[in-house]
């Protein structure tokens, strides 16, 4: 692609900064680059279009990527920014106060979202509001349109399925509210997704449904990009990156599957022994009412029994409250990831066909149509971003499910832990007067 | 002879003493660990063993055969109460003896109606400790199945009656959860019932009075013949009818209120004994499960760590730590069948704390009649002497439609019913006595039980909190090493 005048570098930027003012973005614009904010890719780039300073130069390869697109290289230098500045964050999401609403046509539940940042794109340090579930959903399918090259973190459920599950019982809410927090910081923690305009609307907006009612299509050029790829392109073979990409994620999800099926065995299994426990014990109770010298051991017996029974309630509420929900939104979010790499092998299928078009017109001059050389663009823009989000998530995975299996790890180890405790405490019990009613008779020999 | 010093229980408490150091505590039967251990050591460790049917080898062999000292000196009890053939000679006991149902081995040989049938035969030795060296000598050895142990047991009963006879372990296995077959070939069950009978044996040799017993002593030393032998003292004829015996409990008037407590309490022990069991066989059951699920953590996780690069080793033997998890709860609950047969033992014993008591009641029962027949037949005499018809006689109708009877007639009648008096009140005296005796030696026999039975439950409950706390431990452990393998991820 060398020669011919710059050509416009793919955006994965708000496209409203160019062509639309929009109150919330409307500054940042002509800020000048640096300060403590961490810039947004989209301003860098910009501002790179036709500027002398530019931070990468224009069709430079740096080391390790593949891609001659200087967005990817951009990008990666941004990972890297990201990684080295792991420590100092400018953007604070927190969900919590979960509070029952009952209207007239329904009852829900609201969280409280408290964000606080430096960002300039937040015209406040500090805000405060109220979301409903709903409002998450609004928010995750507006990025997953603006921001098509990049996994979007999972919601939890929407509906629950299993059995009769109280929507508004404590436990349920309070699942809820740390997959809703995990799923903000997730997105939070993303170099392009955190300043995504839905999002920082979603977080500081007073009233959100203004803004869900008035349909404000802040589309990114890239979001747009997609949206425009025709469906009737099959991709013949998928690049060995992208390929591999998917084999893992199949049998990721496929692996993770089982142990959601394992998981929810156990809990069956313990749920139905801790059935049987609460009628063992008692019947120890019943005993000890029919003797004399036995009635305090068997008693003592009874009461180890129903603490263990305890111990084993809070290891079961444990594992359904905090275990099998993450399980399962990282199952969903492989789903997604699965629909971006299809989106990935259109956008890619669209330009091997209009290249292999071009090819067999066989034009005098070799040179490429612009429709061409935008789906390239595009193809290549896509495949930086989600080799980038793939990297970044794989980094993520690995310390979530560390943290959740060393979880229920630790779970186990209470339970057992609190059962020990339990039946050592009632050994001097049953030992007692032992030594004093049993006589010491001589061997008689 | 109240003698309750310390001779009469000597046997038991020397016999506790010894067995303390086994690791078995109390009198709690032959029901430890440690050697039922080292037998399932010789058998192959098999997790699919209760999938496939019952081998047809010999079983294996325990070489630990623990028994018990019983000590000479305890002749402090000498009442034979009814007496059964006790020792004419003392040889027997002038040394200390030791008692194992060492091996259990399969037969086939023709029963009664000569058809072929398979059974389990128990070898049964007796060794005899030397004073001087401690050394053991083995001086019986012979081989017995379940149905003679039965036999002894039955004749036990009829001539002890104010015993409380140690029980058998279960003829066919009951309580089961679903990994233990309810096969009585099984070898676990065979083995569990080769430890009962030995528990069955030792407690009758340390029993004061039952140990002196000479068909008892036979059974342990005369092979051949010992059945003929048995059945030639005729107990089975001696045995009370379960016909009499109920119909006693339902018309006795006055019993000892003791005993009435005591087989409502029997009564009570049993039901609660056997849904204590029924409910631990289904707890088994169901930690059983929780185990084995685990054991499929292990499978998954070995496959995913296949398909990652950092997270891969750690998952991998994190998996290895669930599979020891998965496989430790088969000896778990070995370990607890071992407690469930001491409470078996202790729902067994309850029968035989109620057949003392129905004994007592039969022979209340027995008195109570006797008495009421002599009251009847001193109206009659009184009423035939003075001519006074108060009560109600066929004699008495018959002469009002038939006629009065001669004076002689009459004469002869009393003298008849003077006879029948006189002997009534000599039978009535000494059944009286006899009553007294059974009351006396039951009731101190019953008190010798009571403390048994407190001690040995004591143990198991023990025993019981302690292999809680060593599964416990284990699973600490287990999950100690698999979070530890979950931070190398």
């Amino acid at each position: 692609m060398a020669g011919g005048p710059p050509k416009a570098l793919p955006s994965t930027g708000p496209h409203s900064l160019r062509d639309m003012p929009h109150p919330l973005a409307g500054s940042s614009s002509e800020e000048a680059v640096g300060g403590d904010s961490t810039p947004s890719p989209d301003l860098l780039m910009a501002r790179s279009f036709g500027d002398k300073d530019l931070i990468l130069p224009n069709g430079g390869t740096p080391a390790g990527t593949s891609s001659p697109a200087s967005s990817s290289s951009l990008l990666n230098r941004l990972q890297l920014d990201d990684d080295i500045d792991g420590e100092t964050r400018d953007l604070f999401v927190v969900v919590d106060d979960p509070k029952k609403h009952v209207c007239t046509m329904e009852t829900y539940i609201t969280y409280r979202i408290t964000t606080k940042s430096t960002r300039v794109e937040f015209d406040l340090p500090e805000y405060s509001v109220r979301r409903r579930y709903q409002d998450f959903d609004w928010l995750r399918s507006k990025l997953e349109e603006s921001q098509p090259t990049h996994l979007i973190p999972p919601l939890p459920e929407k509906f629950v399925v299993k059995g009769v599950v109280d929507r508004f019982s404590e436990e349920f809410v309070e699942t809820r509210r740390k997959a809703l927090d995990k799923f903000l910081k997730r997105i939070t923690d993303h170099p392009v997704l955190s300043f995504n305009e839905y999002f920082n609307i979603f977080l500081t907006a007073k009233d959100l449904n203004i803004y869900k009612k008035q349909g404000i299509a802040l589309l990114t050029r890239m979001g747009e990009s997609v949206k425009h790829v025709t469906g009737g392109y099959k991709l013949r073979t998928r690049p060995l990156e992208f390929a591999a990409i998917g084999d893992y994620l199949d049998t990721f999800a496929l692996k993770l599957g089982t142990i959601d099926r394992i998981a929810q065995r156990i809990i069956k299994e313990e749920i139905e022994y801790l059935v049987e426990l609460r009628e063992y014990g008692p019947v120890y109770s019943t005993w000890s009412t029919l003797e004399g010298e036995l009635a305090e051991p068997l008693e003592g017996v009874s009461a180890c029994i129903g603490n263990c029974s305890t111990a084993l309630e809070e290891l079961t509420d444990d594992m359904t409250e905090d275990f099998l929900p993450v399980l399962r939104e990282y199952i969903l979010y492989s789903d997604s990831m699965k629909s971006v790499l299809k989106k990935r092998d259109q956008v890619q299928a669209e330009y091997e066909a209009k290249l292999e078009a071009v090819a067999l017109r066989k034009e005098d001059r070799p040179k490429v149509p612009a429709d061409v050389e935008k789906c390239q663009d595009r193809m290549e823009c896509f495949n930086a971003d989600l080799k980038a989000d793939m990297e970044r998530w794989q980094n993520n995975k690995r310390q979530d499910f560390r943290q959740l299996l060393m979880g229920m790890a630790d779970k186990n180890i209470q339970y057992y832990e609190k059962c020990l405790m339990a039946w050592e405490s009632i050994i001097p019990l049953l030992q007692e007067k032992q030594e004093a009613k049993f006589p010491v008779t001589a061997v008689l020999s | 002879m109240e003698g309750r010093g310390d001779g009469e229980w000597g046997g038991g408490a020397s016999l506790t003493e010894r067995r303390g150091g086994r690791g078995r505590g109390g009198s709690a039967g032959a029901l430890g660990s440690p050697r039922r251990t080292a037998a399932m050591e010789q058998a192959p460790p098999d997790p699919e063993r209760q999938l496939q049917p019952a081998p047809l080898e010999p079983l294996g062999r325990s070489d630990a055969g623990l028994g018990v000292a019983v000590d000479e000196e305890a002749e402090g009890a000498r009442e034979e109460g009814s007496g059964g053939d006790t020792m004419t000679h003392n040889n027997f006991w002038l040394k200390k003896i030791e008692i194992s149902v060492s091996e259990a081995e399969k037969r086939t040989g023709r029963n009664a109606m000569n058809m072929q049938e398979t059974y389990t035969a128990y070898l049964i030795e007796t060794r005899s400790v030397e004073h001087t060296d401690g050394q053991s000598v083995l001086t019986d050895s012979l081989w017995r199945r379940y149905s003679e142990f039965e036999l002894l047991r039955n004749y036990l009963l009829v001539y002890y009656p104010h015993i409380v006879v140690p029980p058998l372990p279960e003829k066919r296995a009951e309580f089961v959860w679903h990994k233990l077959s309810a096969d009585n070939m099984d070898p676990d069950f065979v083995e569990r019932r080769r430890i009962g009978l030995e528990n069955f044996l030792l407690r009758i040799a340390s029993h004061p009075i039952l140990c002196r017993d000479k068909i008892f002593y036979l059974f342990l030393t005369q092979e051949g013949n010992w059945k003929e032998t048995v059945n030639e003292t005729g107990f089975q004829l001696k045995a009370d009818s379960r016909l009499k015996a109920l119909n006693a409990t339902f018309r006795v008037k006055n019993p000892d209120k003791r005993f009435t407590d005591l087989k409502h309490y029997s009564d009570e022990l049993q039901s609660v004994i056997s849904h204590l069991l029924r409910v631990r066989a289904r707890v088994a059951d169901r930690l059983y499960g929780v185990y084995k699920v685990h054991g499929n953590y292990g499978r998954v996780f070995s496959e995913w760590s296949a398909i990652e690069k950092e997270m891969g080793d750690g998952l991998q033997s994190a998996g290895h730590h669930m599979d020891v998890y998965a496989s430790s709860i088969d000896d778990i609950l070995e370990d607890e069948e071992h407690y469930a047969d001491q409470l078996k033992e202790y729902l067994f014993y309850a029968e035989a704390l109620r057949a003392v008591c129905r004994k007592h009641e039969l022979m209340q029962y027995d008195l109570e009649i006797a008495a009421q027949d002599l009251a009847s037949k001193k109206q009659q005499c009184e009423e035939l002497a003075t001519g006074t018809v108060r009560t109600f006689s066929l004699k008495g109708m018959t002469t009002k439609l038939f006629g009065q009877e001669t004076p002689e007639q009459r004469e002869a009648r009393i003298k008849v019913l003077e006879e029948q008096i006189n002997e009534g009140e000599q039978q009535l005296k000494s059944k009286n006595l006899e009553g007294r005796e059974f009351v006396k030696n039951a009731w101190a026999d019953i008190e010798r039980f009571k403390e048994q039975k407190n001690r040995d439950l004591k143990e198991a409950l023990i025993s019981y909190a302690v292999m809680q706390i060593s599964m416990c431990k284990k699973g600490i452990q287990v999950w100690t090493n698999a979070k530890e393998c979950f931070s190398k991820m």
